[in-house]
């Protein structure tokens, strides 16, 4: 095995038993003493003595099934030759793993498997990385004395369909790696062998990958041991030379990768992205996204040249670092002389790392002087921030990913995984295929509802807008039929607020049948879901934007804590509450003191205690008061107090809700610095470009949705020259506000000085343990998997608190002129608004945001499947085409935000969220009307 | 005049035109106004005879055969109501030497009985086991079954009761019965004739079998090259579920057809199939019985294995027990096939030879020319020569001359065979029917067909690696289906050298 | 800024708090959120446009509420 291969024990570790103990057993293998826990097999028992055993189709990843024939051992006191993979240790075995004759049969197996494989090693993309080619040489193969001349299956046609990966039958071993992985790693059964006998061969669908059920995840790719199934970029790229560990940049989950690389350090190629097994979040597995969809880092659209222009209207024009960060400073300071120190400001981006974002808020309040910071997490999770940190303490999820194996009931609430997290998602379709009862709340009939080998118990398919009648109902039931778990409340939660909690939901009006017309959920299908998610022993909750971007996102949150609190449902494995997250550093972006009112680590900017540490630590005085969030930034933009952004990594003019309202306030700006990959919607109105890095072009740290802190480390030089954090700093000292760090691991070592909950993270106990899951500090320094195990640390005596959730409508209602409710999300291949993945072959999985339309409504409007349509509000209009879907109930249509000529944002409004100003991108009132477009639809695919 | 006659619906009956010759007795009755009551019976596994036409009298059922529908008037002109004399006339069915001299245990319904009547079938007394089973501790049946020395009657010869002692003590929400009907052997139809003539009894041994494990619910795997016998089974599952609710028996059957795969016959790739899916073998560990049909404790016995549980309970163990030689307890329906003269189920004791078998059951070969050769086992056995012909019927006695007794399929060869094209058929019926996941079977049957292409071609020097080629495939392959082809090849090679020169 | 978005707001977040049976302690968690969480200009904007225009469109809890705020 090549060094740069990650090591593989040839099986997994065995399950622990019921009682979460499994013995340790002794046995002998080759004469080596080794103890391991029972239900471990022969082959990895061996594996962790440092014996290796030859074969093909066992890999640590996926449950071994004894196909290839190739480890065969001898065990004493047994007939025959077991196959080690399959074969679990006993105490006392004695194993040969060598002997002639285990070397014989091993290389006649070898020989078969031979005998239907070309012999083309040396022109074949995996030479010397092939564990095909590593076994003939393990068992000393030297001749196949069938032949060649015999049956095989050599000149089956290749299936090219799928952009990043090809597939080459004829190389095919039939090992069912790839069709286990499909099942057990991603669960999408697209991949099946056809025939029996030597006709069985694989296949993915009924014709082709592309045509399958296949979600491109890459996972059958990564275990194929030939060059069956190989990426693209492999095929075109030399060998692996080096291997860099770092974290994926796309979303909250942020899975473990390794960049496989060719060529000199500083011009490398990206041979291929695999997913780390050691990745804690992902244990190997990948989606679409991250394992193939990282071309646009070196895309001939990055903008690698600082540019500056004095108007918008202005042509661009390409300037040094330094003249671009000057005039830029140069800017900001003399906005703050004309118009006063609060009349510029700064967005940090979710996509960047922690240590970037702590500077570039460091920037605003030391260097700007005052607390105009906000972050995108504003328009995402910042409900959750609020919810969970008035609630139970800690604004973050509870659970680690992995606790979901132990989840008896999987409650699924305005999230749609399989599109948007993938990887976690098929966490959860494993653990609902052994099991676990689902309840889907969601307006829209989503994957997990109904999908094949995953169902749901229940799906409550409210109408959008609703979130907080439905989850008061569920909570109505549970506490007046005596669901609660009494002990729990009692013991962990504040009394008062639970008995005014519990008079509240337990009114009639709160009833499931009261709030039955409002949601539009049949009353009976509440009381099953309180009753299942009450009863049915281990309960999590997952949840995302669909609970939060409503004008009643921070009450829904409030809401899901209120449920997990009065069940009993938290502080254990199995249960809690838990954000996933959108993009890979929403947390860690609202960690870093993002928000305009918190210092980071959650602090308030009026807390003296707080400002003091931090006015010490970096010399200047702090304003106690918050500074503007993004949607007040836009709206001071238009009254004139607001005249200068620095903008990182965020492309609000084509994210935000009501663009029109959006470009108007930039347009009003005096100095608009963007720093960004490409020339974005944003760049449109600015006046500053600095050109941005790409995860893969710099260290530092991402937090994903269980608050596990991952090292992105540097691939690749940024092409810019500058990363990111480099030219924060370089920025801040042009404002007269120097900064020194010489490495980002110097910066998260003054976040841990600073901040209580990262006290014990460092880049070397990173390097040690792999990640860490914050509150790490001196109490838990290998950081916190579970949170609230004992209590609520952060709140007043370690107490929960339940909050009243009154259902309030939104001002989003469905009237004669917009009738119908539209909501918005994601799909698998696009991320968000697209600058990344539309840059890549992802575009082939879905190439424009359409618009799906119940087949009532589009009938009454006359709308064929395809059609153009209008789609209006009352903030703005656009046109897409339609997909006509039951997916959709009547009365709701739905669309993605990933392509800005469709402009979905053009129609969202300014309705938001009460308690953070989170936008309501999930309702919004519009007409949607047949239109006749003078071009075929065809042309406008790209 | 009145009267009642037997005519089989057993398959191997109508291929031989039954169904004619029961539709020209109900012509012929009703032309002479006669009350003939026609039962549509078992065959009583005679096949030269077949179709077997018995007809009730006051001294027994006289039988008359082969009977062909043509036959019928003159029949009825000779008083076959009566039991008259007439050409086709055989005697009391019951003092028919062939049959005289077998035991019949397990087959003792089969052919007697209307298998679509549970009061027949009460009145031939089953029944009697469920209701001892009814009174027993699980442990106790178990225990019963064990005594008798029942092993698994599809081929690996497991003692039946150890299984289910394994999956009575697996503590698990839900267990499993499946009952293996996939009979695929070649030249076997114990199964088959069992499901037609006598299906109430692979029920109540299925039932019997689910009050001894804790198990409510049971499969039978019906392979899909039985349609009477799976058409007859729905019937009779659905009859016999209120017969099961009545006796306060929870005790549920599904009957799953197969879609025409040998290999879905090896337990764990018929567990998948049960399941929905491809058919392929799993590994074992785990067995079946801990970790079986959707991951539960199951236990999975053949279709007579399962039939000879209710005499056991009914007549105590020994009635097994003391039948038989060594470990071997009991009685086999044998099946004699092939190139043989009186080919039919023969149901006698273990410990009979072989030569007992083909000459004094089965008359020599069909031919009249010298046996040469048998395949005992289904199409993975050993072949034997004559000189082999005096090994006692008997799992160790077999085991110990490299053969088979398996599911008790004996077929005959006569001295115009050719043993090289019988080698090759093995090969080429297990590239045919593996299941595609181990390489052993997967690639080596296929280079096995190869190599006894050019070996029949005239290239001798492939022996060598023939035999090596069987050595990888018997010690390495997955399952009994790779590893038990090189039985029938390595057997003719040595018995037979001669047709490989 | 804009007042008829800043009142709205306001009411917003007065209707959350409204539910809170402690009428006093409903008002003090309303003044409690805009204090901590909007721009001083913001809450200077919307005292403005009362004094200019009185608090019509202003919940009753959201009033006592800003009546509270420090000036």
């Amino acid at each position: 095995m090549n060094a740069l291969q990650e090591p593989d024990l040839g099986t997994p570790a065995p399950q622990a038993c019921a009682d979460g103990v499994s013995p340790p057993l002794t046995l002998r293998i080759d004469g080596i003493e080794v103890v391991v826990p029972s239900g471990t097999s022969v082959m990895r028992a061996a594996a962790l003595a440092g014996v290796a055993i030859p074969r093909l189709c066992a890999t640590d990843c996926l449950q071994a099934v004894g196909a290839c024939r190739l480890c065969l051992v001898e065990i004493e006191g047994r007939k025959g030759y077991p196959a080690s993979c399959t074969t679990p240790v006993e105490a006392g075995m004695a194993v040969r793993t060598r002997s002639p004759r285990l070397a014989e049969l091993r290389r006649n197996v070898m020989e078969l498997t031979l005998s239907d494989h070309p012999l083309d090693c040396l022109t074949c993309a995996a030479n010397g990385d092939c564990e095909l080619q590593d076994m003939a040489a393990a068992v000393g193969l030297r001749e196949v004395r069938f032949g060649l001349s015999g049956a095989n299956h050599l000149a089956e046609p290749r299936d090219d369909s799928n952009p990043y990966f090809g597939y080459d039958p004829a190389k095919c071993i039939v090992c069912y790696r790839c069709v286990r992985a499909c099942e057990e790693q991603q669960g999408s059964f697209a991949i099946t062998a056809a025939g029996r006998g030597f006709a069985a061969r694989i296949v993915a669908g009924a014709s082709s990958f592309l045509e399958s059920e296949c979600v491109s995840c890459g996972a059958c790719v990564k275990v194929c041991p030939t060059a069956t199934l190989i990426e693209r970029t492999a095929v075109a790229a030399g060998s692996v030379e080096r291997v860099v560990e770092t974290t994926c940049a796309y979303c909250g989950v942020g899975c473990g990768f390794r960049a496989e690389l060719d060529g000199p350090p500083d011009a490398p190629t990206i041979v291929r992205m695999t997913p780390s097994k050691r990745g804690a979040a992902n244990l190997g597995h990948a989606c679409v996204k991250g394992r193939f969809a990282w071309g646009y880092a070196t895309h001939k659209d990055r903008v690698t040249k600082p540019m500056i222009r004095d108007r918008i209207a202005d042509p661009w024009r390409e300037v040094s670092w330094d003249e671009a960060l000057r005039h830029a400073a140069g800017e900001f300071r003399r906005i703050q002389r004309q118009h006063g120190r609060d009349a510029v400001g700064a967005i940090v981006s979710s996509r960047c790392t922690n240590e970037e974002d702590y500077l570039v808020q460091k920037l605003v309040r030391a260097a700007f002087g005052n607390n105009n910071v906000d972050t995108c997490a504003r328009v995402c999770h910042s409900p959750t921030g609020y919810g969970l940190g008035q609630t139970l303490g800690t604004s973050a999820g509870t659970q680690t990913f992995a606790s979901i194996a132990h989840a008896d009931v999987i409650m699924v609430i305005g999230a749609n995984p399989g599109a948007a997290h993938p990887v976690f998602a098929s966490r959860l379709k494993r653990r609902v295929r052994a099991g676990a009862r689902l309840i889907v709340i969601d307006p829209r009939a989503i994957d997990l509802v109904d999908a094949p080998h995953v169902r749901a118990d229940a799906h409550l398919q409210l109408r959008p807008g609703t979130n907080v009648a439905v989850l008061t109902a569920l909570a109505h039931v549970i506490v007046t039929e005596g669901l609660m778990d009494e002990a729990f409340v009692a013991a962990r939660c504040e009394r008062q607020s639970f008995v005014d909690w519990h008079n509240f939901v337990a009114r009639s009006e709160n009833s499931p049948e009261a709030l039955a017309e409002a949601s539009g959920v049949p009353a009976a299908q509440v009381r099953a879901a309180a009753r299942l998610y009450a009863t049915g022993g281990n309960a999590a909750i997952y949840y995302g934007l669909g609970v939060t971007e409503h004008a009643q996102g921070s009450t829904a949150v409030i809401a899901i804590a209120n449920l997990a609190m009065a069940t009993g449902n938290l502080g254990r494995e199995g249960v809690g509450v838990n954000p996933l997250r959108g993009q890979n550093n929403v947390q860690g972006s609202c960690d870093m003191g993002g928000f305009p009112h918190e210092l980071p680590g959650y602090r308030h900017v009026s807390d003296a205690a707080t400002r003091a540490c931090f006015e010490r630590a970096w010399g200047v005085e702090l304003p106690p008061t918050p500074g503007l969030r993004i949607p007040n930034m836009f709206d001071a933009a238009l009254d004139g107090s607001f005249r200068g952004l620095y903008c990182q990594g965020e492309d609000p003019a084509q994210s935000d809700p009501d663009i029109g309202h959006v470009k108007a306030a930039l347009a009003a700006m005096e100095c608009v610095v963007v720093q960004d990959l490409f020339l974005n919607e944003t760049a449109r109105f600015a006046h500053v470009f600095l050109p941005g890095s790409s995860f893969l072009e710099k260290d530092g740290t991402f937090t994903n949705a269980e608050r596990r802190i991952s090292r992105v480390r540097r691939v690749m030089p940024p092409l810019a020259g500058m990363a990111d954090w480099q030219v924060t700093m370089a920025l801040s000292e042009a404002l007269g506000y120097p900064m020194n760090y010489g490495h980002p691991s110097e910066i998260m070592d003054e976040i841990a000085r600073l901040t209580p909950t990262f006290a014990g993270v460092g880049y070397d106990k990173l390097e040690r343990l792999g990640s860490l899951q914050w509150p790490c500090n001196d109490a838990a320094p290998e950081g916190t998997p579970t949170m609230h195990v004992g209590g609520f640390p952060s709140r007043p005596d370690g107490k929960g608190r339940f909050m009243i959730t009154q259902y309030v409508p939104s001002d989003e209602q469905a009237t004669r002129k917009y009738p119908l409710l539209l909501t918005t999300g994601r799909v698998l291949a696009q991320y968000n608004v697209g600058a990344q993945t539309r840059r890549t072959a992802n575009l082939r999985f879905h190439a424009e945001d359409r618009l799906e339309i119940h087949p009532h409504d589009a009938g009454e409007r006359g709308i064929a499947d395809g059609d153009w349509v209008g789609l209006e509000s009352r903030a703005g209009a656009t046109e897409l085409r339609a997909e006509v879907t039951a997916r959709v109930q009547p009365g709701v249509v739905y669309t993605t935000f990933h392509f800005p000529e469709s402009g979905a944002n053009i129609v969202t409004t300014d309705s938001s969220d009460w308690a953070t100003d989170c936008p309501e991108y999930k309702v919004t009132a519009v007409q949607v009307s047949r239109r006749t477009r003078p071009s075929a639809p065809a042309e406008r695919v790209p | 005049m009145s009267g009642t006659v037997y005519v089989p619906a057993d398959a191997a009956a109508l291929a031989l035109g039954a169904d004619a010759v029961a539709e020209a007795i109900s012509r012929e009755a009703r032309r002479r106004g006669m009350d003939v009551c026609i039962v549509r019976n078992g065959s009583r596994g005679l096949f030269w005879i077949e179709p077997l036409v018995e007809v009730a009298t006051s001294s027994g059922r006289i039988a008359y055969g082969p009977v062909a529908a043509a036959d019928v008037p003159a029949l009825f002109a000779a008083g076959l109501l009566d039991g008259c004399e007439h050409p086709l006339r055989l005697g009391r069915i019951d003092e028919l030497p062939y049959l005289a001299r077998q035991r019949r245990i397990v087959m003792n319904r089969v052919g007697i009985v209307d298998p679509g009547a549970l009061d027949d079938y009460l009145a031939h007394g089953g029944g009697r086991g469920l209701d001892r089973a009814r009174r027993l501790q699980p442990a106790d049946i178990v225990a019963a079954v064990i005594d008798s020395g029942l092993r698994g009657r599809g081929g690996a010869a497991f003692p039946a009761g150890i299984k289910w002692q394994t999956v009575l003590a697996a503590p698990a929400g839900q267990k499993y019965i499946v009952c293996n009907a996939d009979e695929g052997d070649s030249g076997t139809y114990s199964d088959r004739m069992l499901m037609e003539g006598d299906p109430f009894g692979l029920i109540e041994g299925m039932a019997i079998a689910g009050l001894a494990v804790g198990a409510t619910k049971g499969y039978i795997y019906v392979r899909s090259e039985y349609p009477h016998a799976s058409a007859r089974l729905a019937a009779t599952v659905a009859v016999a579920a209120d017969w099961l609710r009545d006796q306060a028996v929870d005790f549920t059957i599904e009957v799953r057809k197969g879609a025409g795969s040998y290999v879905c016959g090896e337990e764990t790739a018929m567990l998948e199939s049960i399941e929905g899916r491809r058919g392929l073998v799993r590994a074992k560990p785990p067995l079946p019985a801990i970790a079986g049909l959707f991951g539960q404790p199951t236990v999975i016995n053949n279709v007579v294995t399962l039939a000879s549980v209710p005499a056991i309970l009914a007549e105590g163990a020994a009635g097994c027990r003391d039948h038989g030689v060594g470990r071997s307890r009991g009685t086999l329906p044998f099946q004699l096939a092939g190139n043989i003269k009186y080919g039919g189920l023969v149901e006698v004791p273990f410990g009979h030879s072989l030569r007992e078998l083909l000459h004094d059951f089965g008359g020599g070969s069909r031919t009249g020319r010298p046996l040469r050769a048998v395949q005992v086992g289904g199409p993975l056995g050993a072949y034997l020569s004559e000189a082999e012909f005096d090994t006692p019927l008997d799992y160790e006695a077999f085991a110990a001359i490299g053969a088979s007794l398996g599911h008790g399929g004996i077929v005959a060869f006569d001295d115009s065979v050719d043993m090289a094209r019988q080698a090759r058929y093995a090969l080429a019926f297990c590239a045919a029917e593996s299941c595609g996941k181990c390489t052993p079977c997967r690639i080596g049957a296929v280079r096995g067909v190869e190599l006894m292409d050019q070996l029949r071609a005239g290239d001798g020097s492939r022996i060598e690696l023939l035999r090596s080629l069987c050595d990888t495939m018997t010690h390495g392959s997955l399952c009994a289906m790779g590893a038990m082809t090189p039985n029938p090849v390595l057997s003719a090679l040595d018995h037979f050298p001669e047709d490989f020169a | 800024m804009n007042p008829v978005k800043l009142i709205r707001m306001a009411n917003r977040i007065g209707g959350f708090f409204a539910a809170m049976p402690d009428r006093e302690q409903a008002i003090g968690d309303v003044a409690s959120h805009i204090a901590r969480t909007w721009e001083p200009r913001m809450i200077r904007d919307l005292r403005a446009h009362m004094v200019n225009h009185g608090a019509a469109g202003l919940s009753d809890i959201v009033r006592a509420a800003l009546a509270r705020l420090p000036r």
